[in-house]
């Protein structure tokens, strides 16, 4: 009797071990989203609902892992000693989703798209490489001169390798027409990701089914993604996506906003997840001497600029904005998530009095009036609005406000029409030198439009972008954060995390820093 | 008959003609261009000179505009930059949502507003009337996307009585899924025709034909119909109408409220990405939509009343 219920014991103990070892697998996630997709294509895809999705499809060579680029799709990658050649030996057990192995030939055919110029407006993050060939299963690219990003780029979804062989059979006569059938086309093939994309309708669903040839494995050794696909829903509004978790009929909504965070928190039925991201936010100054109109431009002063960001609370805007769920910004040129940002927190932490003497240094008249450019209907851009006009009121700077639209704030950006404008910006590289070229370095966009020009910044990032020591490098982007804060081209505001809230039964999805949605990893219980 | 309808297609043409011309120049006239609006914030000013290369933007804007109607005569749209897909294509794919939440809501309204007008006329100024009218003021003087909400609270999300947004699938699943959508919207145009309605049948009950028919004794269900409804829907019928106009292209906020991808929801983001083929080939299908309905109102119209033929 005693044996028996020894047995018994073990049998049950095992039987609980085993339930509780087991991996949640199969189940389609429902997920609720902003904005749909357009074209996830890696060399295509322009805005983020696209940029974002291109991973779960596609595999790129190399990955990143804590800041560095490890093996992916391929089993190893040297990089000679000039650094002008690079070698890359796949992994040999790489199919793409339907079945069709991985070749050379594939690399090749995918590196040569993506710095295309004529396809893509990705291909100078690779416009170093001068030829890819391949042989079996090495491929060699040789590099026109040292490239202290190349191996970040080939981690990067516009490197992503697609089946040379879909493309060849796809019909149109363009490569942007084949892309769009082969999209279409909701069958796999294209690409060697965790999924392939079954089904989509424009502006309403899209889903994923599981590639069933996918290479990694799980934590209990079979093939991931543990999922058996993902159903997307696009839901514009952000009171119905919440409605719509709340009632259960998707298991994640996504961009939650900030005012709702502390209720979907308190919500036993839910998880809210603010996830680290790269995305800033910040205001463009318009540093030129005149506005287009003519008159003399008081934000030429570095000292009103100075004074302007020392009049600022950030802390007071992300209790107010974000209501808590965020930082102000602690480099002046890209996010803490960004590799290379250095910590200069606080950044023009707020000093009424510095402001006020600064203002007076410069000769600001009292009732000098500033225009705030902001996006219409958007409750965030108000309520910074509103902030900075009680914020900067004791300096005597009278601030107005301009409503437009997304595509105007664009152009008045280019045009230089403009004094100060909302904006906002998320990383699509692991390399800072994407967002730093973008905020600083003049001949990119009139560094983000304001119009500021420094000859030593310039000759720092052209020569960071050259510079294969990292150390050496590390120092150049050390010193540009210096000069650019200095300076202060920027109204610095803060950094947002991405919120997304999700039933209690899903595990393991992730929002990577650079904006990524990551199924491969995510499960539901059943 | 044959040769009024024929007329006023004719006359339709230099309709959409200063339509499509009057588009073509104000959608230029925005600040932006969809090589901003397409590459986004991160592109360089290289990089967008490029994408306007490609689009033909740097062509004249004569030469843009001869382009734009060889393409549109020979029933070409173009291709949408921001879907990149062709025009044609893209709101083929969404016309019938929206056509199918207008009518979906106007028959909604007409069965919610006919008999209740009916039953306000007939009780005027006693307490159904006011009753009515005092629930449809509140339907007149809520905005759509509040109404929107608050259906989506209580019925879908607390009852879970309809899904939160989305369309259906099926002619029974779409009626099911885009009951309370097409019912925010009816409780707004419901209110509208009621007033109207109900005004109309107070009239034509005070008519002198009307109180003939009574004195030759004809039942209540025969003057109801065959005199009152017909004569009162003579006004209502233009109001329905301009109703159904409305709704082929102001469905935006309830589209975005439930999650309904129709039309309205695809010109903003067509604007917003100043997606210039997109704007223009859905101005000309709003357009196109609203003349039909307004052809169809007025032969309605002409069959309801008889002095209208001549």
């Amino acid at each position: 009797m005693k044996l028996f219920s020894t047995v018994a014991m073990i049998a049950l103990l095992a039987g609980s071990l085993s339930t509780a070892w087991a991996q949640d697998r199969g189940g389609v996630l429902n997920f609720a989203r902003y904005d749909g997709s357009k074209l996830i294509d890696p060399i295509y895809a322009d805005r983020n609902p696209d940029i974002w999705m291109v991973m779960n499809l596609f595999d790129t060579l190399l990955t990143m892992k804590d800041g560095v680029a490890i093996d992916n799709l391929t089993q190893s990658h040297a990089v000679s000693p000039d650094g002008l050649t690079l070698t890359l030996t796949l992994r040999d057990d790489i199919k793409f989703a339907d079945g069709t192995p991985m070749t050379g030939a594939d690399v090749v055919f995918s590196l040569d798209r993506a710095r295309n110029k004529d396809l893509t407006s990705w291909a100078d993050l690779i416009s170093s490489i001068d030829t890819v060939s391949a042989e079996g299963n090495v491929v060699t690219v040789t590099l026109e001169h040292a490239d202290p990003a190349i191996l970040s780029m080939l981690a990067t979804f516009s490197t992503a390798i697609v089946s040379k062989a879909a493309f060849d059979a796809a019909p149109g006569a363009t490569d942007q027409e084949k892309s769009a059938a082969i999209f279409a086309s909701g069958k796999p093939g294209v690409g060697s990701g965790p999924f392939y994309l079954s089904g989509f309708s424009q502006g309403a669903t899209m889903d994923f089914t599981a590639n069933p040839h996918y290479w990694r494995a799980g934590a209990d050794g079979k093939p991931l993604p543990y999922l058996d696909g993902v159903h997307f829903e696009i839901i514009p509004d952000d009171a119905t996506r919440v409605l719509k978790l709340q009632s259960g009929e998707v298991d994640v909504a996504e961009l939650i906003p900030f005012s709702r965070v502390a209720e979907l928190k308190a919500d036993p039925e839910l998880r809210m997840e603010l996830f680290p991201s790269t995305r800033i936010i910040y205001a463009p100054i318009n540093t030129r001497e005149t506005r287009t109109d003519g008159s003399a431009n008081p934000l030429a002063d570095v000292r009103l600029r100075q004074a302007l960001n020392y009049a600022t609370d950030k802390d007071a805007l992300v209790a107010l904005v974000l209501q808590g769920s965020g930082a102000p910004m602690s480099s002046p040129l890209m996010s803490s998530q960004t590799p290379l940002a250095a910590d200069m927190s606080p950044l023009y932490g707020h000093d009424i009095e510095k402001a006020k003497a600064l203002v007076a240094e410069a000769g600001i008249q009292p009732g000098t009036s500033l225009t705030f450019t902001t996006l219409a209907g958007s409750a965030d851009d108000a309520t910074v609005f509103a902030a900075l006009q009680q914020m900067w009121a004791p300096l005597g700077v009278n601030l107005v406000v301009e409503q437009v639209d997304s595509a105007t704030r664009g152009a008045k950006n280019k045009s230089g029409e403009f004094d100060i404008h909302t904006y906002g910006w998320s990383d699509d590289v692991a390399d800072p030198a994407q967002v730093v070229g973008w905020l600083g370095y003049n001949p990119t966009a009139n560094s983000v439009g304001t119009g500021w020009n420094d000859a030593a910044f310039n000759g720092l990032y052209e020569a960071a972008n050259a510079e294969v020591d990292p150390a050496k490098r590390a120092e150049d982007y050390r010193k540009m954060q210096e000069i650019y804060a200095e300076a202060a081209p920027l109204l610095w505001l803060f950094e947002t995390p991405y919120a997304v809230a999700m039933s209690k039964k899903v595990e393991g999805y992730v929002q990577l820093p650079l904006g990524v949605n990551k199924f491969d990893e995510a499960t539901i219980k059943q | 008959m044959a040769r009024s309808i024929l007329t006023r297609l004719l006359l339709m043409i230099p309709t959409f003609a200063l339509v499509m011309i009057i588009i073509f120049v104000l959608v230029r006239l925005l600040p932006g261009d969809p090589a901003l609006a397409l590459a986004g914030d991160r592109a360089s000013d290289a990089e967008l000179a490029t994408i306007r290369e490609k689009l033909g933007l740097n062509d004249s804007l004569l030469t843009q505009f001869v382009l734009f109607i060889k393409a549109t005569l020979s029933g070409d749209m173009g291709r949408s930059i921001l879907m990149r897909a062709p025009v044609s294509a893209v709101i083929a794919n969404k016309l019938p949502i929206t056509i199918f939440l207008a009518v979906y809501s106007v028959g909604l309204s007409l069965l919610i507003a006919g008999p209740l007008a009916f039953v306000a006329a007939l009780n005027r100024g006693r307490w159904p009337d006011t009753l009515i009218r005092t629930v449809f003021q509140i339907g007149l003087s809520m905005p759509v996307f509040y109404i929107g909400l608050v259906l989506l609270t209580f019925l879908a999300a607390k009852l879970r009585l309809f899904p939160v947004g989305g369309t259906g699938i099926g002619l029974f699943g779409q009626l099911y899924a885009m009951f309370l959508p097409a019912m925010a919207i009816a409780f707004y145009t419901s209110a509208i025709i009621l007033r109207n309605l109900r005004s109309a049948i107070i009239e034509v009950l005070d008519a002198d034909y009307v109180a003939f028919a009574k004195v030759k004794g004809l039942p209540p269900r025969v003057i109801l119909g065959r005199h009152v409804l017909r004569n009162a829907l003579i006004s209502t019928v233009t109001l329905v109408g301009l109703s159904i106009g409305n709704l082929m292209s102001g469905t935006l906020v309830t589209e975005t409220v439930f999650a309904v991808p129709g039309l309205g929801r695809l010109m903003l983001e067509a604007i917003f990405a100043r997606d210039y083929p997109l704007i223009q080939g859905l101005t000309l299908t709003f357009a196109v939509l609203v003349s039909g309905v307004f052809l169809m109102t007025d032969l309605f119209q002409s069959w309801l009343d008889p002095r209208m033929r001549q």
